[in-house]
């Protein structure tokens, strides 16, 4: 098994057009999709980095005493009243909205300022500024009596962009959008626990309301992590087909036959195969890993727990592809035609790395598609490696990778299933 | 020590092989002679266990290896037409690799790394890549590696297909070495009659997957003991002047060659003077005459009507 191992990475190592296809093309893919996307994912923090002018015209201290004062005015029951009083300095929508445009979370994405109006008008046209957000009159006034007392229309932030297609103003009007809808999320909870006789306590989730909910508790990821790995777990496949191509030649050049006649089993040439191209995966991967973290500072280099996480999906992922490599082996000897090996790489390939998520989030599919690249060991991988760098969590990169190993099982028993003992008749 | 009963192989209904019977004894050298397409390669695959016999058997030392391949495989050398190397690799690595996987390690491995290279006369060039390596090279690294784990029966397809006269002439002292200094069973195919001739005991001559004729040498050419070669050297091609030879009711065949016209004609005929009547009649310029006993192109020639090179 030793000699095939060797064998096939000395053919491998001096053939470099297939060394460039495998290490080259991924890196140059790496650099252009990184930097041509940056800013589409959420851990691009840096390249939407964006000022923003707040224009304030609401007193919000005069808002909740006067909704204090009609609180006492109104025939509410005390006990109520005390907790509804208590509750609006806790839900107040203007302490909440500026706590939310200064989270850690946005911290380095804005930068906000307070202005008055005509200064954040200039500031717009001068294009020091990405947005103006006003908070108008009377915001936290009416934006209690609506959130507390469900009276009256409520209140509404108002927004106002230069560009309106400018991914900068569409992400701080998303911020604003998620801001609303967790704030009406949390009104109608609160409703509801008013409704039971609960009201709200001091530890209802008012503080969680600053989070933006689509942050959660997730590192983001950005564009050069995302496509450091899309195109490792998309060129690791062609890795399969190189080594089945390899193989092809051995049985156009009578090579295999020579290996036949030494009567070996054919569990061992396939083991071979199987070895030579998990460890040449890996170090694929490896090599990928390295060049993003050293050239692009994709990932951290110093956290001995992270790499170790890493190179665990990476080895998994690597013998997936050797089995796949046996399988496509064992078509191309079985059929003695190289058309499986030249389908695989020329198409199969990309549909996988689509549905696997390798050229778009596979968030952005739709859902029975999302469900076939779960099932593609380059989309499970890709989901595991994701889990790994945003949560640190082994047990919930368990599931996508068994599904990867699993695919693996059933691949190598496939290929010693249609393995031809004898040379082509 | 070899025999195949009946051996016949179908492709796609047509018998590419049809009831190949013959033997190999213990050291012998046994040539498989026919011209491209007639079948040889295929009836070796058989004989090699790469390809399952549609009907017949092949027998090693009686017991069939089409039922137990293995035991073939272990005795067996085989040398294929192409050159079946890992060109990106170095001759040294080849051999290294096959040494290998015939489960050879350490010391012996390098050992009959180093015999095989010696044998083969590279044992200077055996670290370059063999792309590298000129046509003869290659094919004598090919024989090399077939030899890697001391087979006792060697069967060589055409391993001399291709290359210059210097590496030819070196490839058949090697197999000739190798069946009369070191006992080696030897089945030969080829489609060029002097190697043949220079190497083999008995021949079997193939034409369209059935054997036509065999025997030792001198046997296959007492076929033709009743008859005599003419060669007539010509200027230039004449096609009048051989359809009114081939037409001459004397001459028992003839063939149009690189040179001029060959005849087979009975023993002791006088046509000679009516050949020379002829080539006056086209005007044609005789340069040379030569009247020899038979070769086995000459039988191949009377078995088949035609020349192994056709």
């Amino acid at each position: 098994m030793w000699a095939f191992l060797k064998k096939d990475i000395l053919v491998l190592l001096r053939d470099r057009t297939e060394l460039a296809v495998l290490l080259l093309m991924p890196f140059i893919l790496i650099v252009i999709l990184g930097f041509s996307l940056r800013g589409l994912l959420m851990g691009d923090t840096e390249a939407l980095n964006m000022q923003v002018a707040l224009v304030q015209h609401d007193d919000e201290q005069a808002g909740i005493e006067q909704f204090t004062g009609e609180l006492e005015a109104a025939a509410v029951p005390d006990q109520a009243a005390e907790q509804l009083e208590a509750a609006a300095g806790q839900v107040s929508p203007s302490s909440l909205l500026q706590s939310v445009l200064s989270s850690p979370e946005l911290e380095e994405m804005l930068d906000v300022m307070e202005l008055d109006e005509e200064a954040a008008r200039q500031a717009l046209q001068n294009e020091e500024v990405t947005a103006i957000l006003t908070i108008p009159e009377d915001f936290t006034l009416l934006a209690l009596r609506n959130m507390l007392l469900g009276e009256g229309p409520g209140s509404e932030l108002e927004l106002t962009v230069a560009d309106t297609t400018s991914t900068r103003a569409n992400v701080f009007q998303d911020i604003l959008t998620d801001f609303t809808r967790s704030l009406n999320f949390e009104t109608a909870v609160a409703r509801a626990a008013a409704a039971e006789g609960g009201a709200i306590s001091a530890e209802s989730p008012a503080v969680q309301l600053g989070g933006v909910e689509t942050v959660s508790a997730r590192e983001p990821v950005n564009s050069f992590q995302y496509y450091t790995l899309g195109m490792a777990v998309m060129f690791v496949l062609f890795v399969s087909s190189t080594i089945a191509g390899k193989a092809n030649v051995e049985r156009q050049q009578h090579v295999f036959n020579r290996i036949l006649l030494t009567n070996r089993h054919p569990f061992v040439y396939l083991s071979g195969k199987v070895l030579s191209s998990a460890l040449i995966s890996f170090c694929q991967l490896f090599v990928l890993f390295l060049f993003s973290t050293i050239v692009l500072q994709a990932f951290e280099w110093n956290s001995l727990e992270f790499w170790l996480g890493m190179a665990g999906i990476s080895a998994v992922l690597a013998v997936c592809v050797g089995a796949l490599a046996a399988l496509l082996t064992s078509l191309t000897m079985r059929f003695n035609s190289d058309a499986i090996v030249t389908v695989f790489a020329g198409g199969i390939v990309t549909i996988l790395a689509f549905l696997g998520g390798s050229f778009i989030p596979v968030s952005e599919m739709p859902g029975f598609l999302q469900a076939f690249g779960d099932w593609t060991p380059n989309g499970a991988s890709m989901t595991a490696y994701l889990s790994w760098i945003q949560e640190r969590d082994m047990t919930r990169v368990m599931d996508p990778l068994s599904r990867v190993g699993g695919t693996a099982v059933v691949l190598i028993a496939g290929s010693l299933l249609l393995f031809p003992t004898r040379g082509g008749d | 020590m070899l025999e195949t009963e009946e051996l016949t192989k179908v492709f796609k209904s047509k018998a590419a092989v049809d009831g190949v019977s013959l033997y190999l004894d213990k050291g012998e050298s046994v040539g498989l002679l026919g011209p491209n397409g007639a079948g040889k390669s295929t009836t070796i695959s058989m004989i090699s266990t790469l390809s399952k016999p549609t009907t017949g058997d092949v027998r090693l030392d009686g017991r069939s290896v089409v039922k137990d391949p293995g035991k073939m495989r272990k005795v067996l050398g085989v040398v294929p037409q192409e050159i079946a190397l890992y060109e990106d690799l170095s001759a040294y690595e080849n051999l290294q690799f096959f040494g290998r996987i015939y489960g050879l390690s350490g010391s012996r491995l390098e050992q009959a790394i180093q015999q095989a290279l010696e044998l083969v006369g590279l044992k200077e060039r055996q670290k370059e890549i063999v792309k590298t390596y000129s046509g003869g090279m290659q094919r004598r690294i090919n024989i090399a590696a077939a030899m890697m784990h001391e087979p006792e029966l060697i069967i060589m397809d055409e391993p001399t297909v291709g290359i210059d006269p210097q590496s030819r002439s070196h490839i058949l002292e090697m197999v000739r070495q190798l069946n009369k200094e070191k006992g080696l069973t030897v089945l030969y195919t080829s489609h060029y009659m002097e190697e043949v001739e220079r190497l083999c005991d008995r021949v079997y001559i193939m034409d369209h997957g059935t054997i036509i004729a065999s025997g030792t040498k001198d046997e296959l050419k007492s076929i033709l003991s009743g008859e005599e070669t003419i060669w007539i050297e010509l200027d230039r091609p004449y096609p009048e002047l051989f359809a009114e030879l081939a037409a001459h009711p004397e001459i028992v065949q003839a063939a149009e060659t690189e040179k001029g016209i060959k005849l087979i004609i009975p023993k002791g005929k006088r046509i000679l003077g009516s050949i020379f009547q002829s080539a006056e009649r086209h005007q044609a310029q005789i340069l040379n005459v030569n009247v020899q006993t038979p070769t086995l192109e000459d039988v191949f020639l009377h078995l088949t009507g035609r020349k192994l090179r056709d």
